[in-house]
This record gives C-alpha cells, sequence and structure tokens, in this order.
C-alpha cells in the first residue's frame, strides 16, 4: 500500500480482518450479557442524590466497525432533575444522539453497545411478589396493581425487561415525525397502541377516549378527525404534536426529545415549543431536549450539558453557560452562530472539523481547533474542573494545578 | 406537496368581528384585482431595461399543472411563484426568506430558467432570457450558477473532485485544455480545499468540505450571479459559520451577485443587502436588509422576527403567535394569503387581494392595514 494511502487512513484486508475478529468476540460478550435472563435485583439500584430522575455515570457507548472502535459516547456523566429540563447540545457526530438511545436502549446491535457505565433511573413501577409477579391494589385505589418507586440501572437492564422503563417510564420524540409515523396504519390506531402495551387490561374504549385526551393535551383542534386520519394527512407541525401525544400517552417521567423541532419552520418550531414548556408543567415530569440550536436551549433548558466528541466539556444552569461560557468550544459555538441583533462584517469562525471519531487523540480533542492553547493542552486530557457548584469545565485553561505556560 | 390533502385545524378561529359594514364580492374583486395587474404587467412590460442592473425580474409567475382534461387542458394549477418583482445590482446579494412550501427554491431556479416561467421576464445583464432556447442559454448558463442545499447528494458519487471541477470548465472553454489542472487547483485553494483533495471522491470528504466543493464547481466558470439555495441549512453552526465567511470573501473577490435562499433569518440577515420576505409564492415584503430589519411592514414578517428562538436565556422575546401551518399551496386563501395566520386580519383581508406597493423608498410590501395609516 502506498504512503498516501495509509497517510488517508486506508485499511488493508488483512487488518480489517484482524479488527473484525478482535470486535466479534466483545460483541458476542456484550449481546449474551443483553439477552441475558436476570433477576429484577441484578438491576435495582441507588440514586446518589434522591432529587434527581436520571443519574447517567461515565457512560460508554461504543460502535464496533470494521474500521475500529467508534467511541461514540466516551464517558460521560450528568444528571436530570426532576421537574427539570436539560438541554443536550453539540454538533452532529458528537454523541449527543447516542446518548439518549443508551438510555432508551434503542442502540442498533450488535455493533451498536453499552460498553460500560451506568444510567440510573427512578422508576414508578409495579411492586412486584416473590414470584416476580405484581401486587393487586387493595378495592378503591387508582391503579390495578400496587406502586412503588424504584431506582433502576437501565444499562444494566436485560432487553426483555426494557418495556417496564421504555415508551412507559421514558417516552421519545423523533426527529423527523414523517419517518417515525407509520404510514399504513392511522393516527388512532397508532395512539391506541401505546395504551394498549402499557395499560394491563385496557379496553378498545379505554384507549380511544385515552388517546382523544393525549390529542386535546397538544393543541389538536379536531381530535375525532385526527384520529382516523393517516400520517400523510396532517402537516409537519400536526405530525410533531401526534409524536408527542404518543410520548404522552404512557404517563412517562422522562421525555426525550431528540432535535424536535429541527424539521420544522420556524413559525411552527414556536409553536412545538410553547407546547412543550406548557406540557412539562402539566404533566410533572422532566424533559431531556437534545438539540444543535443554541437559541432553542437558552429558550427552553434549565441546565445545559455541552458536548464534543463523545464527552462532555462543559456543563451548568443556563445562565451560566450563555452568561459565562468558558471552554473555548463553548464560546466559539456562541459567537460564531449569527443573531439578528449582531451588526459584525465578518463571523467568528471555529477552524477545522471534528476529529476522527475511530482514531482519537489522547490529548484534548479540541486542541488543534483552539486559540487558546496552553502547555498542558498537549499532555493528557483535561479532567472535570468545577468552576461553580453547578457549572463544570473540561479545559486545562481553568485547572490550576497545570502548567499554563 | 401539491395535492396533500391537510385537514382543516386550528387556523380556522376566525377572530370575532364586528358586523361587517361593508359587503365584499369575492368574484368582483378578484376581477377588479386580476385587470388590474394586467395593466401593470403591460405597463412594465414598455418600461426600458435597467442598464445598471444585473438582473431583473419582472412579474414571475411559475404554475404546475396539478390537473389535466384528456385534451390536456389544464384544471388546476398550483401557482409556485406568482408575481414575483425585483432588481438586483452587481455585487448585491437578495436574501430570500419564507417557511418551507412559499415558492423560493421554484423562484430560484426560474430565474436560471431550470423551470421554464410561466409569465414574466427575466432580464439578465441587459438581455430579455424568458424566450431563449437551451442553444442559446448554454452561454448564459456560464454566467449564472446554482450551490444546492444538500452537500451529500449534488455530488457525483463516482468521479473524482478533480474531475467534478474540471468538467464545467472544459465544457464551457473557460481556459485552454493544458491549463485546466492548474486553473482547478487555484480554484482549489480559493475555496479553501488543499490540492491533494484533487485525487479524492465525494464520500471521503465531511458536510462542509463537500459544500466547498460544491461552492468551487459553481464558481469554476466565473458567473456573475449565483443562486445560493440553502447552502447551509445542512451544516453544523460552526461549519456554516466557516461556509457563511468562505461566501461572503467570494464575493468581495470575484465581484459576485448572489440570491441567497434560506429559512433561517439570522443567517440571511448577515449576508445579505436586500431582503425578500415570500409567502405561499408571492413577495410579502421587500426592501433593503435595514429597513426590513428596523421597520418590519408586513405582519409575516414581524411574526417571523419574533419566532427566532433567542440564544440568551435572560431575553425573553415578545413573541406574535402564529396560529396553523401555511395553507395548501395548491388551494390557497381568497383576499390577503396570509389573513388565515394573520393576528390582525379584518374583513377586508378575507375577500381583496392587497397591491404589492413601494411605501418608503425601496421598501415594498403587499399589506392592507398599511394602507389604512
Amino acid at each position: 500500500m502506498s504512503k498516501e494511502k495509509k497517510a488517508r487512513g486506508y485499511l488493508s484486508g488483512r487488518e480489517i480482518r484482524a479488527i473484525t475478529k478482535a470486535n466479534k468476540k466483545v460483541m458476542k460478550r456484550l449481546e449474551a450479557q443483553k439477552y441475558r435472563k436476570a433477576e429484577e435485583s441484578e438491576f435495582l439500584t441507588e440514586m446518589k442524590d434522591p432529587g434527581n430522575i436520571l443519574e447517567i455515570d461515565n457512560l460508554h457507548t461504543y460502535f464496533f466497525t470494521e474500521q475500529g472502535v467508534v467511541k461514540a459516547v466516551n464517558g460521560v456523566s450528568f444528571n436530570i432533575p426532576k421537574n427539570a429540563t436539560v438541554g443536550i447540545v453539540g454538533e452532529s457526530g458528537c454523541g449527543k444522539s447516542v446518548t439518549s438511545m443508551s438510555v432508551m436502549r434503542l442502540l442498533q446491535g450488535p455493533q451498536g453497545q453499552i460498553y460500560s457505565g451506568s444510567i440510573r433511573f427512578k422508576a414508578y413501577d409495579y411492586k412486584l411478589d416473590e414470584k416476580g409477579k405484581p401486587v393487586p391494589a387493595p378495592a378503591g385505589s387508582a391503579t390495578p396493581y400496587e406502586m412503588e418507586e424504584k431506582v433502576y440501572d437501565i444499562a444494566q437492564m436485560p432487553m426483555r425487561e426494557i418495556h417496564r422503563i421504555r415508551g412507559k417510564q421514558i417516552a421519545m420524540i423523533f426527529q423527523e415525525p414523517m419517518t417515525s409515523l407509520n404510514p399504513v396504519f392511522t393516527i388512532g390506531q397508532q395512539l391506541d397502541e401505546v395504551t394498549f402495551i402499557h395499560t394491563p387490561g385496557a379496553t378498545k374504549e379505554d384507549a380511544k377516549a385515552r388517546s382523544i385526551e393525549m390529542l386535546n393535551l397538544v393543541g389538536i383542534a379536531m381530535p375525532e378527525r385526527v384520529y382516523g386520519a393517516f400520517p400523510h394527512e396532517l402537516s409537519g407541525g400536526m405530525r410533531q404534536r401526534v409524536m408527542i401525544a404518543m410520548a404522552l400517552a404512557a404517563d412517562p417521567r422522562l421525555i426525550i426529545a431528540d432535535e424536535p423541532t429541527t424539521a420544522l419552520d420556524v413559525t411552527i418550531q414556536a409553536q412545538i415549543l410553547d407546547l412543550l414548556r406548557n406540557l412539562k408543567d402539566k404533566i410533572d415530569g422532566s424533559i431531556l431536549l437534545i438539540t444543535h440550536d443554541l437559541g432553542v436551549i437558552a429558550e427552553m433548558a434549565d441546565y445545559v450539558v455541552v458536548m464534543y466528541a463523545g464527552k462532555v466539556i462543559e456543563q451548568g444552569t443556563v445562565e451560566e453557560i450563555f452568561h459565562n461560557p468558558m471552554h473555548p468550544y463553548t464560546i466559539g459555538l456562541q459567537k460564531s452562530k449569527p443573531t439578528l441583533q449582531s451588526n459584525d462584517d465578518t463571523l467568528f469562525n471555529i477552524p477545522g472539523n471534528v476529529p476522527n471519531p475511530i482514531n482519537m487523540p489522547d490529548y484534548c480533542y479540541f486542541k488543534e481547533r483552539c486559540d487558546k492553547c496552553v502547555k498542558a493542552c498537549s499532555g493528557e486530557y483535561p479532567c472535570m474542573v468545577q468552576v461553580s457548584p453547578t457549572h463544570f469545565v473540561a479545559c486545562h485553561l481553568y485547572d490550576k494545578e497545570v502548567d499554563h505556560g | 406537496m401539491a395535492d396533500e390533502k391537510t385537514l382543516p385545524e386550528e387556523e380556522q378561529v376566525a377572530t370575532p368581528d364586528a358586523a361587517p359594514s361593508v359587503v365584499y364580492d369575492d368574484a368582483a374583486e378578484e376581477a377588479k384585482f386580476m385587470a388590474a395587474r394586467k395593466a401593470q404587467i403591460e405597463e412594465d412590460r414598455q418600461k426600458p431595461f435597467d442598464p445598471n442592473a444585473i438582473l431583473e425580474v419582472r412579474h414571475l409567475r411559475k404554475c404546475f399543472p396539478l390537473k389535466k382534461t384528456m385534451t390536456g387542458k389544464v384544471t388546476q394549477e398550483l401557482i409556485a411563484v406568482d408575481d414575483v418583482s425585483f432588481k438586483l445590482m452587481p455585487g448585491e446579494t437578495l436574501g430570500i426568506v419564507g417557511e418551507s412550501g412559499c415558492g423560493k427554491t421554484t423562484m430560484g431556479r426560474a430565474i436560471l430558467k431550470l423551470h421554464q416561467p410561466t409569465s414574466g421576464q427575466i432580464i439578465f445583464d441587459g438581455k430579455d432570457i424568458t424566450d431563449y432556447k437551451s442553444a442559446q442559454m448554454r452561454e448564459i448558463r456560464k454566467q449564472m450558477q446554482i450551490i444546492f442545499q444538500d452537500p451529500y447528494s449534488s455530488l457525483p458519487p463516482r468521479s473524482t473532485v478533480g474531475g467534478i471541477l474540471s468538467e464545467p470548465v472544459e465544457v464551457h472553454n473557460i481556459v485552454p485544455k493544458a491549463q485546466v489542472k492548474d486553473y482547478v487547483l487555484e480554484l482549489m485553494d480559493k475555496c479553501g480545499l488543499r490540492d491533494y483533495y484533487y485525487e479524492r471522491y465525494p464520500h471521503e470528504f465531511s458536510g462542509g468540505q463537500r459544500q466547498r466543493i460544491c461552492i468551487a464547481r459553481a464558481l469554476s466558470v466565473n458567473p456573475k450571479l449565483v443562486v445560493c439555495d440553502e447552502p447551509v441549512s445542512a451544516l453544523d453552526v460552526s461549519i456554516q459559520a466557516q461556509i457563511i465567511n468562505l461566501l461572503k470573501k467570494l464575493q468581495q473577490d470575484m465581484n459576485l451577485t448572489y440570491i441567497f435562499i434560506s429559512h433561517d433569518l439570522s443567517v440571511v440577515k448577515f449576508i445579505s443587502d436586500k431582503i425578500g420576505v415570500m409567502y405561499l409564492g408571492a413577495m410579502m415584503e421587500y426592501g433593503n436588509k435595514k429597513d426590513i430589519f428596523e421597520n418590519p411592514l408586513h405582519p409575516y414578517t414581524k411574526a417571523l422576527f419574533s419566532a427566532i428562538p433567542h440564544p440568551d436565556p435572560s431575553v425573553k422575546m415578545q413573541r406574535i403567535a402564529l396560529q396553523g401551518d401555511i395553507p395548501s399551496p395548491a388551494n390557497p386563501p381568497k383576499g390577503c394569503r396570509f389573513h388565515t395566520r394573520c393576528p390582525y386580519a379584518k374583513e377586508i383581508c378575507k375577500h381583496v387581494t392587497p397591491n404589492y406597493k413601494e411605501y418608503e423608498e425601496g421598501h415594498f410590501a403587499a399589506c392592507h392595514l398599511l394602507d389604512e395609516e
């Protein structure tokens, strides 16, 4: 192979076969772990802070490709407090969607795997007896079974148990409302399905009443008509409202909104954001909002997590991130977005591109694009520095112990 | 998009109006409006071309047939672009904003004659090119180019960057054959592409680099006018800034005229000298950037401005909430197109189409509310 091809990162057939062989071994182990039979006690755990609803702790999610291992999420930790909106912001390929997919356990196997780390989620689930059957509630209570608060480690849960959480406790709103709705079923059929799956003993009438109630909640004017309509009959904004209704139908505690307004026009985006904000108060839940639009984050979020190349580089409250950004990437990102108020002649831009996800360097991933490098930046990856009780940044500039020469 | 059946929704909630004092005859008003427009078109047709303008668009209209009878007569049509007029001087940038389905892309393509306009005049560089045949257009194509939105699908996957960039140069005989490679390498350097990319294929590049290749391809024939159709919509914020700065720099170096189509008002504000706001195929407001941003006249423009989320948590925008969705362009509302969503709609707006008039020097708008004041 020529030197030039080597430099461009081409692999020979032999190298690819070696990588595939090594990958297969790891994937087999992780797949077996995923589909194992497990007692509930194996994935029950405790929250570090009882005020949180979700705690992600040192999460590593890898994709095993024949070019090498892509560390899409590489040691991400953050918490979602109860009744809060947490926004993840970052550019494409920074791992923000993979983080949410890991929480939902929707990764495409066998290549995509949660390699290590834990995702602790405080669920409100049926109380189980020794045989693993739900305990019937005493007569006169609201639910047919007794409920209790449990903390699950989602990363350790086997796939056969994941239905306890997915769609019920944690619901997701996807980016493309057209591709996420099934074109051959009516809106009503798709909405009813949620109730059938997550409410034991639900009748057709119950499901329909619930679906119509949800359509009303998301502000659809003629829910009866939309109930019988097919997705193609609705406009983009209405489809996204239906997606939100579907997410809400099972009373989730956490809603993950993965770029919910990227495919929509600004006027419709404003409507959907208003809706999400109002709903959060109504349903008494938390929202994890994933977006690349800083404007949306500023408007919606209470806490912000900034991700870059699979790592969290800065996190804090929304005021801290927008009024006192510390990481050079966060600062650059905010400066490079043109706003209606600015009157500059040239836009600030961050030079270069995100590094290749397969061969990540040992030093700070942002070093090549950063204009504030110090000596320590060539050393090992910076650790999280606490600036205020809620504000953390991963940058050597703020680390008092390193060489700033 | 065309015959998609949209359900009536919230927008139908009519504003409570006092009992209408005037009863409007829709058909008569329509006829009156069409007659006035026809007279205006005839009058404008007689006017001489502006010798300074690089592009002059007069009453451009583009319809797509939806239904035809057996004999081929069109019974229903979608008016994608309806009576759009503007003038562009060399070196200027016109920003076109609007929601999806408002006809901004169709307008850009009709100007390049990638769609044959149904009626109207396109005067490019002092020549009326509206009825040019394809052989005549070939010469003009050298001077007008387009950059597409999606850099992933607009590059041929089986040719190298060198091949992609040399092809237009060879076809249009821009430089002698022997100098093509040097010319292309120089062009690549101008667009921020390294010389060793020459042998590479599009799939090896990231979105931002691909968009640079698209820009280089458009500029390879030394055009005067470039239509940029959402060139940065598919890119990340940091890459977006790089591409916008590149476009601005190239404009200064090569004295280019841009028509910059985008749905992102903040990007349009950054790059444009003039701005046109489109809604359902028609120009709602047109004027200099300063006028549009400091003194927006049309309620739709105001609503668009207020809908953009501001990247500062302490700023709480006073939002003009627009109800409902953009109506189907196959069946636009009678009267003012915007009346179904307009928070200030009056009785007259539902029946009479407002005229597109100049309210300030170089600042056009179409709204009844402005006439009352």
